[in-house]
């Protein structure tokens, strides 16, 4: 466990911010290394022990628990509570399993809910791997509970916030182990260095293997990049009665096609504005006649700037200078913004 | 501001109604574009921060959803495309050249006009269709949750609607301003003067003067 691993100040260097196109400014050039935490679901009890720690270690408040019928403390996640241990109750050759996953952020190397933020430094990866919530700069438009692959984050309508799990940063920048760790009684719960707890799953996965459990498992899903909780599942075949994804996406179809588009979608704005701008130099205003409203003397009576210049000519003369009869192409041949190609003018 | 002889061409309550989509949908399109691009998240702060911007949006979103179903009602037999229309959007590419003698002359609203209309009316659809899950991604109604794929699909089409409406925008902007000066007085004050109604909107003249 962590005493002896030699757990140094990992510091907070960013690694990843949310919605940001410069890269993340590092308030610690330290680089620490990068932690995991494992969870050896086959020596799970189902105490809900570090349930409680992290209520306790996080001050979170009370969400009421509610008899349905399950073992389970809470239906689901909430603002308050960031853990939540779920029974899974299925029949295995006749016999009742619990199936126990430990749902809380599983801190992925590729976080969805990171990319899907509009808000820049809302989310934030450390070079440590834990994804942390920034409260300040979240505008609580919960597009990361859409945008991450295991429904983690949930929302707090009376602050207007998302929250979930933060890998408990505070104990870990300080050397500590996170509060779920500590308080496990069975030891389910690993902490180290990513690397070491990937041995330590390989040899966990191996002794199981060895005892039976055939489809034993490391869960650590290539499709986020690897997760820094990772499971040992004993029944690995059954990933889903466990609720884990076979196959998370960090950017699932749509979001991976938004983050491709948006650059070309804002360019095509600009490119419309400097379109019109390019058509305004080309053609200039068109102005009513001035001759043709005795009435009114001014052309443009109403308009709200006179482009014309001190004596209003009309409008052929105008627009190009040259009064010529047909209309000659812009000096730019640029398109205009109805997208609508000019070149081809034959009067 | 209007001479005797000026063209009445807007009503008070079509101005209203103009303006509220108008700013309304100026609104959106600014602080939709700031969530859609980190670099563009700085117009937040305009309207007060990230979190008011987010909070106002499916508001003003709601109004603008308002305003477009009167303007609808208001305007949609007057947006009716005619065979004349087809003609006129044929020859757009004379247009917007400013080569007049190889365009159809326009009625009271010209088939780029038109377009722009119906554009809008179903553009509106796709916005408040696609916004509602992104506000209330928790469902509403007994209807939900969207969380995940709905909403980020929903995104998408949200945001691609946003980048055609806001071309159309610009361009529309654009005509009714400096383009053709005379036409923003028409929505501002409701009258135009008769060499403008002669120029752009020939046919729409010749009505009201005959
Ligand atoms: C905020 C910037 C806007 C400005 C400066 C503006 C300006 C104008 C002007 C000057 C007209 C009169 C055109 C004429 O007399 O023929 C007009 C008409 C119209 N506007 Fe706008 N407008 C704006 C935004 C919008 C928006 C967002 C919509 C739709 C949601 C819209 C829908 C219309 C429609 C349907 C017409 C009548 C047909 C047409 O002229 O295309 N406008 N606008
Ligand atoms: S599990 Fe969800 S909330 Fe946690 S880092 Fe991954 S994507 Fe983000
Ligand atoms: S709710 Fe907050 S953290 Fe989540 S995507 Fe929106 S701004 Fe980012």
């Amino acid at each position: 466990m962590p005493q002896d691993r030699g757990v140094t100040q990992s510091g907070l260097a960013i690694r990843r911010m949310s919605a940001s196109s410069e890269p993340p400014p590092s308030p610690n050039v330290r680089t620490g290394p990068e932690y995991a935490k494992l969870i050896d679901i086959s020596r799970c009890i189902g105490c809900k022990g570090c349930e409680v720690a992290c209520k306790e270690w996080n001050e979170l408040g009370i969400e009421p628990t509610e008899n349905f019928g399950s073992m389970q403390s809470h239906r689901d996640l909430g603002p308050d509570t960031w853990l939540l241990m779920r029974f899974n109750e299925i029949e295995v050759g006749g016999d009742l399993q619990w199936l126990i996953k430990k749902d809380a952020c599983l801190h992925c190397e590729e976080p969805g809910c990171l990319y899907a933020c509009p808000s820049p430094g809302a989310i934030v990866q450390y070079e440590n791997g834990i994804v942390d919530f920034n409260h300040d700069s979240c505008i609580g438009c919960q597009l990361c509970v859409s945008g991450c692959p295991f429904d983690i984050p949930r929302f707090n309508p009376a602050t207007r916030k998302v929250y979930k799990c933060n890998m408990c940063v505070d104990r870990v920048e300080a050397g500590l182990e996170p509060a779920c760790v500590k308080t496990c009684p069975t030891n389910a719960i690993s902490w180290g260095t990513k690397e070491d707890m990937v041995t330590l799953a390989e040899q966990k996965v191996e002794r199981l293997q060895a005892r039976g459990f055939d489809n034993a498992t490391l869960y650590d899903p290539a499709g986020v990049g690897g997760t820094h909780m990772m499971y040992v599942v004993p029944h690995g075949d059954q990933l889903g009665e466990y609720d884990l994804p076979a196959d998370p996406k960090a950017s699932p179809g749509a979001l991976a096609a938004l983050g491709g588009l948006r650059k070309l979608g804002a360019s095509a704005l600009g490119l419309g504005i400097l379109g019109t701008a390019l058509h305004y130099l080309g053609f200039g205003p068109q102005e009513p006649g001035a001759a043709e409203v005795p009435s009114n003397g001014v052309g443009g009576g109403t308009a709200p700037m006179s482009a014309g210049g001190e004596s209003r000519p009309t409008v052929e003369s105008q627009a190009t200078g040259e009064s010529s009869p047909t209309v000659p192409s812009p000096p730019t041949g640029e398109t205009p913004p109805t997208g609508d190609p000019t070149g081809s003018t034959e009067g | 501001m209007s001479a005797p002889n000026d063209l009445k061409r807007f009503a008070y309550a079509e101005r209203v109604i103009h303006w509220v989509a108008g700013l309304s949908f100026l609104f959106l399109l600014m602080t939709g574009l700031a969530f859609s691009h980190p670099r563009l998240f700085w117009i937040t702060s305009l309207v007060g921060g990230g979190s008011t911007a987010r909070f106002l949006h499916p508001w003003m979103g709601t109004l603008f959803t308002g305003s477009m179903v009167v303007m609808f009602f208001t305007w949609a037999k007057e947006m009716s495309i005619q065979d004349g229309d087809r003609a006129w959007l044929k020859s757009i590419k004379h247009y917007a050249v400013h080569d007049k003698d190889n365009v159809p002359p326009a009625g009271k609203y010209n088939g780029g006009q038109k377009l722009f209309f119906w554009s809008m009316a179903i553009l509106g659809v796709a916005y408040i269709v696609t916004g509602i899950p992104m506000w209330m991604p928790g469902g509403f109604l007994g209807v939900g949750p969207f969380y995940g794929g709905v909403v980020n699909s929903m995104r998408l089409v949200h945001y691609l609607s946003t980048v055609f409406g806001g071309l159309l925008l610009i361009v529309h902007v654009y005509l009714g301003t400096i383009a053709y000066p005379g036409t923003l007085g028409g929505m501002l004050h409701g009258t135009v003067t008769n060499a403008w109604a002669k120029l752009h909107h020939p046919l729409w003249h010749k009505d009201q003067s005959g």
